[in-house]
């Protein structure tokens, strides 16, 4: 007799196992990536009203809920890039007969990049702020 | 089997994944610290942002910031609800996922030419 | 008196049953005892009808894969000492795959998508007995040596979200194994298993969860063959798009 019982995903099979709630909780880094992305473009279309609109924008961000929008933007994009870079040496993999490249170091080189990038963008702003203030 | 079309939306979800991982969490600490930054004189941020944005590289740069991570989030949410069994056909939802990155896209676009 | 374990293990008559239900038994315990030791001294002392496959013994034949716990396992290399802590252990056929019976599955659907990929080497021209083998230096031997320790167990399959969901897709095993051959310097075959990456039931339903390769008993990694496939097919996606613009055939 051939009857196989045939299993079928269930909808809430991701809550089922650590390994599938670490992958659902990277790929929801998207969901305040997402609203922070709209927050950048209201800034800019505010800027493009001029600069009453924009400083009074400027003010907003002060507010607790966009305060709450980044302190949660800032935790999805720490987990996302250290996620993110975990998985690139699996992808860019430089193995060729003239330059061969360890895993490791390219995933050393990404983490290096990543933290000299993401800290220069915040230093440089800061002194640009700083030295525009100053004139 | 046919070809799929989802290296369009994989190379820009990478593209995005790799921009918000070198200046994501730099980019969400500045604008969250930006009205205390500017509280000395909030005109000079005004118009040291209208300096970057009147530069076509400045444009390019932010153009890049929005555009990218549009698709890469859209690109995750889109999965993320096919993931969660949504009992809704593909396509619409890709239309809506993709369609609006696209839409989000150029009306930055727009803005950015209008400074 | 013996220390003894309590194993549930899940079962499935068709003759008798609509869905799998669960037994309990309790397994004399020893340090050195495997899952697999443990049900073949339910079948043997206990109860004669318990189905469950296996053959070598030593994590080589990939027939032995059960869901251990929730995690796909293969049972002679998982041993009852790890679980101790545990109130029970939980033996269930494999996730994803029908169930034929109790702990036996249906995993043809992973055999077919393995011979779909062309998984040998392929030549433009074979070269004559007479000339020997190709040779092959042990640097282009490691570009694909992990991709070719596969044993077909399915485990990767099991863990797999994206097979669960829609079967049609390619899977872990299968997409390895196409790497293994595109990476083999002696192999002329890629773009002919080009247009299996490609499609959507290819490289692309994939959305890198990883469990795959953490279940991997050979250490393979199918979730970073898969996505050098992708790579790979990002590549192909745009030399067809210039063809196209400049006159050529849609590939
Ligand atoms: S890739 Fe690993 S888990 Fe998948 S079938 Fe091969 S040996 Fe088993
Ligand atoms: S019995 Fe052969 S792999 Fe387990």
């Amino acid at each position: 007799m051939h009857k196989p019982y045939i299993q079928r995903q269930r909808a809430d099979w991701w809550l089922r196992n650590p390994a599938y709630r670490r992958y659902m909780l990277r790929e929801a880094t998207a969901l305040p990536l997402f609203l922070y992305t709209l927050l950048l473009m209201s800034g800019l279309f505010q800027f493009t009203r001029g600069e009453a609109a924009f400083l009074q924008w400027l003010e907003m961000l002060r507010s607790p809920w966009l305060l709450a929008l980044h302190g949660l933007a800032l935790a999805a994009a720490l987990f996302h890039a250290v996620t993110w870079i975990a998985l690139v040496p699996k992808i860019l993999v430089i193995d060729t007969d003239r330059l061969r490249v360890s895993p490791a170091a390219v995933k050393l080189a990404h983490q290096v990049g990543a933290v000299v990038c993401n800290a220069g963008l915040l230093l440089l702003a800061v002194l640009l702020l700083r030295a525009a203030a100053g004139n | 089997m046919r070809r799929s079309h989802e290296p369009v939306a994989w190379s820009l979800f990478g593209a995005g994944g790799m921009l918000l991982a070198f200046i994501g969490p730099g980019l969400v600490l500045t604008t969250a610290l930006l009205p205390w930054l500017a509280a000395d004189d909030p005109q000079a941020t005004h118009a040291a942002i209208g300096a970057l944005l009147a530069h076509p590289l400045g444009k390019l740069l932010v153009l890049a910031c929005v555009a990218l991570p549009l698709f890469h989030t859209l690109h995750r949410i889109y999965h993320g609800l096919h993931d969660l069994h949504l009992p809704a056909p593909r396509l619409p939802l890709q239309l809506l996922c993709y369609g609006g990155a696209t839409l989000l896209s150029a009306v930055t676009g727009w803005w950015l030419l209008q400074v | 008196m013996t220390e003894t374990v309590t194993v549930r293990v899940q079962r499935y008559r068709p003759e008798e049953d609509t869905a799998p239900w669960e037994q309990s038994f309790e397994v004399p315990y020893s340090e050195d005892l495997s899952i697999l030791d443990a049900l073949n001294q339910i079948k043997d002392q206990q109860d004669p009808t318990l189905s469950h496959r296996w053959s070598c013994r030593m994590a080589i034949c990939g027939s032995c894969g059960v869901m251990v716990n929730n995690e796909p396992k293969l049972s002679c290399k998982t041993f009852l000492r790890d679980y101790r802590e545990q109130a029970a252990v939980t033996v269930r056929a494999l996730d994803n795959f029908p169930i034929e019976r109790d702990l036996v599955s249906d995993i043809s659907g992973f055999i077919d998508h393995l011979e779909t990929v062309q998984p040998w080497l392929i030549r433009s021209e074979e070269q004559p007995v007479s000339a020997g083998a190709y040779p092959q230096t042990p640097e282009q031997m490691q570009r694909y040596a992990a991709f070719s320790q596969c044993i077909n167990c399915g485990l990767c399959y099991a863990a797999c979200p994206q097979f669960g969901r829609d079967p049609a897709f390619l899977g872990p095993g299968a997409l390895a194994l196409a790497q293994r051959y595109n990476l083999d310097s002696r192999d002329e075959g890629a773009a002919q298993r080009m247009q299996w990456l490609n499609a959507g039931e290819g490289v692309w339903s994939c959305t890198f969860v990883g469990y795959c390769s953490e279940v991997c008993p050979k250490d393979v990694d199918p979730a970073a063959a898969i996505n050098r496939g992708k790579v790979a097919s990002d590549i192909n996606y745009a030399v067809n798009l210039l063809n196209i613009l400049r006159g050529k055939d849609d590939a």
